[in-house]
């Protein structure tokens, strides 16, 4: 490269892990860019230089991404937000003369990867009930106008569940197993299309370091496949947690509960969003805690309840998954391997576990009240 | 004691020095309370940016706006200095505030260094004012129940205990201050740690560091640390984290019971007896709601309610000579503590890292650099 890396997205997950990959091997050509001076505490302990920028804002974007040879968007957060997203970062690496763009999509535009052997090219599901799928397949297709224009070189990954240490994708089932509030769709027979968050790093390490200005889509991975009732498996071998704690929902067709259809009324519910957004996680505690205790009467309210298995749409629709995703072309088109197996994975995760202390029982209820208020202040921190 | 101003206007006059996100997102909402229930009034706004002095002016008629503290001194006489500027002026700021005859209020953390920190005790001291400290969950009235149950001896002896407390940081900063060593003194160990070790010495008494380590690198301040920690009767470990969740929470583990806080359960502790069942216990504990002797009592349930409070407790302090929560001579244990941590520095063992990436953050660690 004759120019930085500019990383959007820089205080998230993948984002927080590329840096401190580049930090550790000396790298002081890449450049994070935050939209706010509060995601830099993420990644405060490398010490690395940042610049700000907006990714909605082309014009603040454009002066934070100049002399930047390229620019990967690991931008996350409002799926209604994607797509101007998408454009505003196009835009401004345009006017800056980026040579190459890198945009993290997602598996989730082809909902359940319902057929084998998936074109790479296949295009996404554009009427998907889930608006982060939707809204990720819209921005691909934006994007595949603008290949075809050849301003810039734009390569498209399509990784599947990002997991690894400090992911969600670890956090969630961990704390559900360790909860009892687990389960598995149809047995846990639907494929699991993990990928693993160093080998993702690499993966667009790969794309940054290619000679050639190569545009397209490409599906990215772990090898192998691995079932949903193998992935918890192993990760409750590794917790201590039996697997016959972990419940089983029929996988036939998704049946909304109670719990899980006011989830959903919630997350569809405007008003409802906008005060997640707007209260701090310390008052919406409060406020759940003094409805707790209107209910009960004064007496104290227990301290979490216990805690029951809640079904959700999109856990049910990934667990039905039915086939892994091909990356037969993004390994012959970047000379790409993935260097962290399954086993590796799973034991560096394990061990994160071990290190948020969520291996000890007496602490568990407080981490899972822990991850959905990282969730909240994660969603918060990228808007 | 008040000043007597001009007007013949008892009501205690307040200024703030720094008005960025923490008076913005917690003051702001306590001070308007306190002004509309004639408690108190905000004269006078200091901040180098005067867009978050004008910002904050709409909501405060008689405040004036001023870009530095000495401009603000010379306009108008505090009873009170709400200080609430970067942890590396507090000291300047608080030894100004006392020296025009104001009382302080100085938010966490109290300095950013222990000679800063001893320089304001002995301001307040030759002054002979009240300088509290900003320590919010001392108003928790979990705390309060926690206290009572192991002045009962309910856990017995040979306490263990562990503190973690973590999740990614969404704090709404104005600057990246808080993430420079140069102007914040370190990272969340300055951060969430003044609050946690705060917590354990309201509990348990002075601190010994026994053992410390964090993840900063060279140019960087710590994300993430543990500590290793000794009190009278007391030992056990805390850790803390602006990267990701931990298992958040205190647990206390004694002979005789175990004892369990979460920071979000403001109201209450949940404890049992060894072989006995989990049992919720909500604490009676109340504070006074404004500065009237026998007035209303109340319990904060928020974050913004014990700021509030705290507030009280201050202005209390100032009208009736009642105890702060925490004063600055008790603060200081903090302080030291924080300081005896960064003294002993190693880098931290981070599980995700592979052994060569260790390597080379170890190589990398700030506490190795001249």
């Amino acid at each position: 490269m004759n120019g930085p890396l500019a990383i959007l997205g820089a205080g998230g997950f993948v984002g927080t892990r590329m840096l401190e990959i580049a930090a550790l091997r000396g790298r002081t050509d890449i450049v994070p860019i935050v939209r706010a001076f509060r995601s830099i505490a993420r990644i405060a302990n490398l010490g690395m230089s940042y610049r700000l920028g907006d990714a909605s804002r082309p014009d603040s974007l454009e002066r934070a991404l100049a002399g930047c040879e390229a620019v990967v968007n690991l931008t996350t957060g409002d799926p209604a937000e994607i797509l101007r997203t998408t454009r505003s970062i196009y835009s401004a690496a345009v006017a800056a003369g980026v040579r190459r763009l890198i945009h993290l999509s997602s598996a989730a535009v082809y909902g359940q990867v319902e057929r084998p052997g998936l074109s790479d090219d296949a295009p996404p599901q554009l009427d998907h009930w889930m608006p982060y799928a939707r809204e990720k397949g819209h921005a691909e297709n934006f994007l595949r106008e603008r290949m075809a224009e050849g301003r810039l070189a734009i390569v498209v990954l399509r990784p599947g569940l990002i997991w690894g240490p400090r992911s969600p994708w670890v956090l969630r089932p961990a704390s559900e197993l360790v909860s009892g509030t687990a389960y598995l769709v149809g047995g846990g027979g639907g494929v699991c299309n993990l990928m693993y968050v160093d080998n993702l790093v690499r993966s667009i390490n790969a794309v940054v370091a290619h000679p050639e200005q190569v545009s397209g889509f490409y599906n990215v991975a772990d090898d192998g496949t691995t079932t949903w009732r193998e992935y918890y498996g192993a990760l409750a071998a590794g917790l201590g947690v039996e697997m016959a704690t972990i419940g089983t929902l029929p996988g036939d067709r998704y049946r909304a509960g109670l719990s899980g259809l006011l989830e959903e009324i919630k997350n569809n519910l405007p008003p409802y969003q906008w005060l997640k957004r707007g209260l701090s996680t310390e008052t919406k505690n409060a406020i759940k805690l003094r409805l707790k205790r209107a209910v009960s009467r004064d007496r104290p309210p227990p301290w979490n309840g216990s805690p029951q298995p809640v079904a959700t749409r999109d856990m049910w629709h990934l667990q039905a998954t039915r086939n892994p995703l091909p990356t037969a072309r993004f390994q012959a088109t970047f000379g790409h391997r993935n260097l962290t197996s399954f086993a590796s994975g799973l034991a560096a995760s394990l061990a994160w576990l071990r290190f948020i202390g969520l291996d000890e029982r007496e602490a568990v209820e407080g981490a899972v009240a822990s991850a959905a208020g990282v969730a909240t202040l994660a969603a918060e921190r990228e808007r | 004691m008040l000043r007597t101003h001009m007007s013949g206007d008892m009501t205690p006059r307040l200024m703030v020095v720094g008005c960025g996100a923490v008076v913005d997102q917690y003051y702001r909402g306590a001070l308007r309370k306190l002004e509309s229930r004639g408690i108190a009034r905000v004269v006078a706004l200091v901040d180098p940016d005067p867009l978050r002095t004008a910002a904050l002016a709409q909501h405060f008629r008689s405040a004036g706006a001023f870009a530095t503290q000495a401009e603000a001194l010379a306009r108008a006489a505090p009873d009170l200095t709400i200080v609430a500027s970067p942890p590396s002026s507090h000291a300047e700021h608080a030894v100004a505030a006392f020296g025009a005859g104001s009382h302080v209020l100085c938010e966490k953390p109290m300095a950013a260094s222990v000679d800063d920190a001893q320089r304001m005790v002995a301001a307040a001291r030759a002054a002979q004012r009240v300088l509290a400290i900003g320590m919010t969950r001392r108003m928790y009235s979990s705390l309060a129940e926690a206290r009572a149950l192991l002045a009962a001896g309910a856990l017995g002896n040979r306490l263990r205990f562990v503190y973690r407390e973590g999740g990614v940081y969404g704090w709404p900063v104005t600057t990246d201050f808080p993430f420079r060593r140069s102007t914040a003194g370190g990272g969340v160990l300055i951060d969430k740690g003044t609050h946690v070790l705060d917590f354990l010495v309201a509990l348990f008494g002075e601190p010994f560091v026994a053992t410390y380590a964090d993840d900063g690198h060279a140019e960087g301040v710590e994300t993430n640390c543990r500590i290793g920690l000794d009190f009278p009767g007391a030992s056990g470990m805390v850790q803390l984290s602006w990267s990701q969740p931990l298992a958040n929470g205190l647990r206390i583990t004694g002979s005789a019971g175990q004892l369990t806080l979460h920071p979000w359960r403001l109201d209450a502790v949940r404890w049992r007896r060894n072989g006995g069942a989990w049992e919720t216990r909500v604490s009676p504990a109340t504070w006074p709601r404004d500065l009237r002797r026998g007035g209303p009592r109340g319990t904060p349930w928020t974050y913004e309610e014990c700021v509030y409070y705290q507030i009280v407790q201050a202005l209390r302090a100032v009208v009736h000579g009642e105890p702060v929560p925490v004063d600055g001579e008790q603060e200081l244990a903090v302080v030291r503590a924080i300081h005896a941590c960064y003294r002993q520095a190693t880098s931290l063992r981070l599980s995700w890292l592979t052994q060569s990436e260790q390597a080379r953050a170890d190589a990398r660690h700030w506490s190795l650099q001249p």
